[in-house]
């Protein structure tokens, strides 16, 4: 993929503190406004806790994902792991 | 008033500056997004979701005051930025203190208000070439699809008629043609190639649909494959190779081919292929306040409200070496057209072949390029 990059920067941005709040408020605001988004995944960190990876494949409602940095998560606001929206076509595509 | 004499006299003292950094500057192109909302809710975006403490018109005037008449380009983007209420505000904001050779604004065509607004930027501008670039992405149903508003297509063809007919009386306006090429877009490119070379636009342009921090596109499936890419953009490069343009038109097309052939480039070898000047030549500052040298990776290098509002205190400021020093290792690479062509502009070998282009024999057999002559560079 010609993005690999973006994506490995992503994940090795520093949180903000609001992380979570943001970022699952605008998800939310997504789906409420009926843009194309179905939900949001949790995409973990290539060396990421066991916790992380096993919320790995599952689609959630903004108001029922995992807060990152998940609880236990030893990073803290270094943590790896970032929310990804999920959208309609992908859906489609593996269905 | 910035002209491009000025921009390529800056084009050394930039190579310096990026290599020993020195002289220090500010930079050439800049985009502000004044806010994310957006009345689109595209396929390949997902920005109109975003919600920020938005800097006021007040705070944007103080901004725009510290960066002087350094400026050339402006792109107000947005979200949909004919949307923002103090649009014209800010404009005029950038043409008082700024005197920018060009302000390019993007638009989703949606709102009637559009025109209203563009004439009144136009008039109170009237030394800045102001571009208007609408979204198409399709023709007909395929673009109210991509873009998720249905009724789309035909807002557009109000909008598109409307602003041509403002022309006449505007000489500083110009009016264009913009599609995303993105998996949704690619298979029909020749469909809307074929529908702007009859629409009585200017220009048209497009950019390849990349994923984007600012866009929260991250990880999306949204970008053709180099393959399906090439095949499209080959059948753009042709067309535009097929029409005869006069005066800069003539250099902004030969541009234009070189950003295709350097897309190209990028996804294959997917490196830089030319130096970035992300950081140095271009920036943004986004709906916070937060400055980025680039929409893609969205680096924090600050927020305008706590330096005072003073562009200077965070473009030669400690934060920013690291985002420099990252570009400049090529840690990154991506084919953002704002950018893309600012790169150009500072890579010799492309200047060597635009020149060669410039200045090759017309065939006679060629046909004029789309309605009019656009006066200046053109930057998506």
């Amino acid at each position: 993929m010609a993005f690999d990059w973006l994506t490995r920067f992503h994940h090795s941005s520093e949180k903000p503190a609001n992380y979570a709040e943001k970022t699952l408020a605008a998800y939310r605001l997504g789906m409420k406004g009926k843009g194309s988004i179905a939900g949001v995944v949790v995409e973990p960190a290539e060396d990421c806790c066991e916790a992380a990876r096993e919320l790995v494949g599952k689609v959630y409602h903004p108001d029922e994902a995992p807060e990152l940095p998940l609880r236990n998560c030893s990073r803290g606001k270094q943590c790896r792991c970032v929310y990804r929206p999920r959208m309609t076509y992908q859906q489609s595509n593996e269905a | 008033m910035n002209s491009m004499v000025q921009v390529l006299g800056r084009i050394p003292l930039f190579k310096s500056y990026r290599r020993f950094g020195w002289p220090r500057l500010l930079p050439l192109n800049l985009t502000l997004s004044p806010s994310p909302k957006c009345n689109s809710r595209c396929l390949t975006c997902n920005i109109w979701m975003k919600r920020e403490n938005e800097l006021t018109i007040d705070e944007w005037d103080k901004v725009l005051a510290s960066l002087g008449q350094a400026p050339y380009w402006f792109t107000i983007s947005g979200g949909e930025p004919l949307m923002y209420p103090h649009v014209v505000e800010l404009a005029q904001s950038a043409y008082k203190h700024c005197k920018p050779g060009v302000i390019n604004i993007p638009t989703n065509a949606i709102l009637p208000s559009i025109p209203d607004r563009v004439e009144r930027i136009a008039k109170s501008c009237p030394e800045s070439q102001l571009i208007i670039n609408l979204s198409l992405d399709g023709v007909g149903k395929k673009h109210d699809f991509i873009r998720g508003i249905p009724g789309n297509f035909e807002k557009f063809e109000e909008r598109l008629r409307e602003l041509l007919s403002l022309r006449k009386q505007l000489p500083n306006l110009t009016v264009g043609i913009h599609s995303v090429v993105s998996v949704f877009s690619v298979g029909h490119l020749d469909e809307l190639i074929a529908y702007a070379d009859k629409s009585g636009a200017d220009q048209f342009i497009t950019e390849i649909a990349e994923p984007r921090v600012e866009l929260d596109t991250v990880g999306l499936p949204i970008t053709p494959t180099a393959d399906a890419y090439k095949r499209a953009i080959d059948s753009l490069i042709g067309y535009v190779e097929s029409k005869q343009f006069r005066g800069m038109a003539k250099f902004t097309e030969a541009f234009r081919i070189e950003y295709y052939k350097l897309v190209k480039n990028i996804l294959t070898e997917q490196d830089q292929v030319i130096d970035c000047y992300a950081g140095w030549v271009s920036a943004q500052i986004y709906a916070d306040g937060t400055v980025w040298p680039c929409c893609v990776r969205a680096d924090d290098l600050g927020n305008l409200r706590d330096h005072h509002y003073d562009f200077k205190e965070i473009w030669f400021g400690e934060k920013i070496k690291e985002a420099r020093r990252s570009i400049a290792a090529k840690e990154c690479h991506c084919p953002l057209a704002n950018a893309s062509y600012t790169n150009m502009l500072h890579d010799i070998p492309t200047l060597a072949r635009v020149s060669a282009r410039v200045l090759r024999p017309e065939l006679p057999s060629r046909q004029p390029g789309l309605s009019g002559s656009p006066t200046t560079a053109s930057q998506e």
